[in-house]
């Protein structure tokens, strides 16, 4: 900010070179990873530790899905390879979530009750920008890569093959679906600016988030809006495993696409109306 | 003995009113799993034309609303709980006191549960007016069922906390209490009604305490099941209970002499 | 009929060794490095019913592990002790009912209710019939002047507050024996000074044995007539206080203020504090003399420093 203001002063005539004053964000986003990182090597053990309790899990969801499938051959219309990729883009991207997302925005709620957000604000970067990076618990990528597994063996058993374009469309919109998740987050991060409760709220999106396991699809019709909408987990979870087992319906796209851009808007005008009600409360 | 357990009640009750809201948000959240399950299943039921295994959509409801009430029921002091009594000096504390530590634990929770009650109903409400479950048990269901939940909860928190006494030798604790919770989740009949399962798996469960914590109770009241099943049942809760007992008579007096000669 | 018996009392813990590096922290999985750190090392003393001593130490001296092996929380490795003639290992539930352990900064009340609520669940704990529980306990509330915050939630109290209320709740069941570890750590001036007087104050009038552990000078000074210096997990001391400061002064302070406002300050061996003494108001035109031991603690300094020394 220092940087700009310098700019405008003279006249625009003299660069001040940005990276003087403000890192980009690019930079600062890579040396934060790079920190947190670095921290959570220290912890070598973790790395088996979580790697036995994803594997517990996703062994427990599968022989959910194996006592499913033993009853029937499909779902609402997904076959089983289709119900198993769900499972693991499922377990993919609560493994994200839980690295990078949720342990920057339990931080940032857990500040801002305690009034200690004044760091993230008197940096020279962008506020929203520092607090979602700052954190990150590497070691949940655990998931990740058994939700990759899981994913990859339900791709093999499809009859049909998985062609590139399905491949390249499921990172878009994995990637689309995970920024609306940031999103809803974000949303749910500044609601603690006017409410104090908000850490149980956190609580139920975690309670929340295992409908993601089985396609949207399922739940009756308020359920799902409420899934979608409310909850992106439609976004995060079943579009892109729609696009990965070759099922995409373009109006998805749109409406997905559409859905995320607003939520993008929205969200940082959340974060910004909270962010001036704090500065006006903490002293 | 009945003071003190009416004391620490109070103690839990007075105490979990005021986290009401807290204990609301927590309840919600948790209805989220059996909500899936519910939809999975009846999403299955109903286009297997009507039923799998005799149950049907209705059923599935009424097995899983009644669920909510025995979870909220069978909610214990957590293993993970050790670490941190042992750090911050509560434990100490306790071990100054004349009365063993576990009657100040099982009261308390006790009392919560009066408390949980309360807000389950309007919960239970609601889930009924959405799913619309089938239930009508008879007067020795529901009579059975109110021992039932009470002897799920006995069993499982004299087991988890002699579970949570392990934490004294190691605070590598975390994959066994994982294990333990996950073994618990699919033979409990948590996830899915045992009566789905295959006949081995269901003779399998009868060798753990976990189904007698979920599933029994839940079947005591849902039906279907004959009368002698249901004292089957309550006779296996207490032989479950008083295993957890002796495992606790084992355990405890090992905990505390670790727990005086390395000093927590 | 002593209270406490400690007898060649030792408590050694086995400490992991941890180096750095990759190659130690592989072998570390293979092979637990231990080594033996002595905590207590044969102590030995005994307390008559009705005295408060003062264990004084620095930091890691052994004060709270000889306390807490008092108390039944810590089995000894070495030597035995015994408090109103129990052995504290077995935690019997008998001398449980007539012990309390008060640990500064920490707390045993229930956090979000008033502790009121805590003390009928004491009550309920220690067997207290109604009658003496409700005399005891508006006895306590009046000596420890805490009638207004009793029914405000624990959480809502500042720190020395909550210590009053741990306080009064600990005494509840009239122990004999009152072990306080750091009761005043952390509180403010006025706020040790009230603790101070009424832990005075309570053992004039029930005769309660007090054990107390501080590294405040102030708390011993104000309570202890007898004090045990512990370092390194040895006796180094024991005795009464004033007799501390005698066995290890050999000076005095004598501070002068002259006509004209200024200061001095002398420091004589303890012989000749007399003829320096004459020779300064001889020499000088004194308003104001006063003649002091060195501060305690520069004296329990001087007693670790020759205890040091003596090793």
């Amino acid at each position: 900010m220092a940087a700009r203001g310098a700019t405008l002063q003279l006249g625009g005539r003299l660069t001040v070179s940005r990276s003087a004053h403000r890192p980009g964000s690019v930079r600062l986003t890579a040396t934060f990873m790079r920190v947190g990182i670095m921290n959570e090597m220290q912890y070598r053990i973790n790395f088996f530790l979580q790697l036995l309790q994803s594997l517990l899990n996703v062994g427990t969801a599968l022989i959910v899905l194996a006592v499913v499938f033993s009853k029937t051959n499909d779902l609402d219309g997904w076959t089983r390879p289709q119900l198993l990729a769900v499972m693991g883009v499922f377990t993919l991207v609560g493994g994200i979530i839980r690295t990078f997302i949720q342990p920057n925005m339990e931080r940032t709620v857990n500040e801002v009750r305690e009034g200690k957000l004044d760091f993230a604000l008197t940096k020279p970067a962008d506020a929203q920008l520092l607090i979602s990076i700052r954190d990150v618990r590497f070691w949940q990528l655990t998931d990740v890569l058994v939700g990759l597994v899981v994913l990859t063996v339900a791709l093999v058993q499809l009859e049909s093959i998985t062609q590139w374009q399905d491949l390249l469309a499921f990172v878009v919109l994995l990637f689309s679906g995970l920024i609306s998740i940031y999103c809803f987050w974000l949303m749910l991060a500044s609601a603690s600016f006017w409410l104090v409760r908000i850490n149980e709220v956190q609580e139920l999106f975690d309670g929340l988030f295992r409908a993601g396991q089985y396609p949207v699809g399922i739940y009756p019709g308020w359920l799902r809006y409420g899934l979608t909408f409310v909850v992106p987990l439609a976004f995060a979870i079943t579009v892109p495993s729609e696009a990965v087992t070759g099922q995409l319906a373009w109006q998805s796209v749109v409406v997905m696409i559409g859905f995320t851009a607003v939520l993008l808007v929205l969200s940082r005008w959340c974060w910004k109306r909270g962010l001036r009600r704090y500065g006006g409360a903490s002293a | 003995m009945i003071t003190l357990y009416t004391a620490n009640a109070r103690i839990a009750v007075q105490t979990q009113i005021q986290y009401r809201a807290a204990n609301y948000f927590y309840m919600i959240g948790m209805i989220a799993e059996p909500v899936v399950y519910l939809v999975v299943w009846s999403t299955i039921a109903n286009a297997n034309g009507g039923s799998i295994d005799g149950l049907t959509a209705k059923d599935f409801a009424a097995y899983y609303i009644v669920w909510t009430l025995v979870r909220n029921m069978n909610i214990v002091l957590t293993p993970f709980a050790w670490e941190e009594r042992i750090k911050d000096g509560t434990f100490s504390g306790q071990l100054m006191k004349p009365v063993h530590p576990i009657h100040e634990d099982l009261a308390q929770f006790m009392g919560w549960k009066l408390v949980v009650l309360v807000l389950w109903i309007p919960l239970a409400i609601v889930l009924a007016l959405l799913f619309k479950p089938s239930l009508s048990p008879t007067m020795l269901q529901c009579a059975v069922f109110f021992f039932a939940i009470w002897g799920a909860y006995f069993i499982r928190a004299i087991m988890q906390w002699s579970l949570g006494l392990i934490t004294f030798w190691t605070t590598r604790v975390g994959a066994i209490f994982e294990a333990y919770y996950l073994s618990e989740l699919l033979l409990s009949g948590r996830v899915f009604p045992l009566v789905l399962t295959p006949h081995w798996f269901q003779t399998l469960t009868w060798f753990f305490p976990f189904r007698w914590c979920f599933s029994f109770p839940i079947v005591a009241l849902t039906g279907p099941i004959e009368n002698r099943d249901l004292f089957i049942g309550l006779g296996m809760q207490l032989a479950w209970i008083l295993f957890s007992i002796g495992l606790l008579a084992i355990v405890w007096p090992r905990a505390v002499r670790r727990f005086s000669s390395v000093g927590g | 009929m002593p209270v406490i018996e400690v007898d060649e009392l030792s408590k050694t813990f086995k400490v992991p060794v941890r180096e750095q590096g990759l190659r130690a922290s592989v072998r570390s999985l293979v092979r637990r490095e231990t080594r033996e750190v002595t905590a207590v090392d044969a102590v030995s003393f005994t307390i008559e019913p009705g005295e408060v001593v003062g264990f004084l130490g620095p930091n890691g001296a052994g004060k709270t592990t000889t306390l807490k092996m008092l108390s039944g929380l810590l089995h000894p490795t070495g030597g035995k002790c015994s408090v109103l003639g129990l052995e504290p290992k077995g935690r019997p539930a008998e001398l449980l009912q007539q012990i309390t352990l008060v640990m500064g900064n920490r707390n045993q009340l229930q956090w979000d209710l008033p502790a009121l609520d805590s003390f009928e669940l004491n009550r309920a704990i220690y067997r207290i019939p109604r009658a003496d529980f409700v005399e005891r306990r508006d006895e306590l509330i009046e000596l420890l002047d805490i009638g207004e915050l009793v029914t405000k939630p624990i959480r809502n109290l500042s720190l020395g507050e909550r210590m009053k209320m741990e306080i009064a709740g600990a005494l509840l069941h009239q122990p004999k024996v009152l072990f306080l570890d750091e009761p005043t750590i952390g509180l403010d001036i006025t706020m040790q000074r009230r603790i101070r007087s009424f832990v005075a104050d309570y053992n004039e009038r029930h005769g309660a044995t007090v054990i107390l552990t501080s590294h405040y000078m102030a708390d011993v000074q104000a309570l202890c007539k007898r004090v045990i210096v512990i370092h390194h997990g040895r006796v180094v001391f024991d005795g009464d206080l004033s007799a501390l400061s005698d066995r290890f002064t050999t000076q005095r302070t004598i501070t002068a203020r002259l006509a004209d406002g200024e200061e001095i300050t002398i420091r004589s061996l303890r012989e000749e504090t007399a003829s320096a003494t004459s020779k300064l108001l001889a020499d000088y035109d004194v308003v104001d003399l006063t003649i002091e031991d060195p501060p305690i603690d520069d004296v329990i300094e001087q007693v670790f420093a020759d205890a040091h020394e003596a090793q």
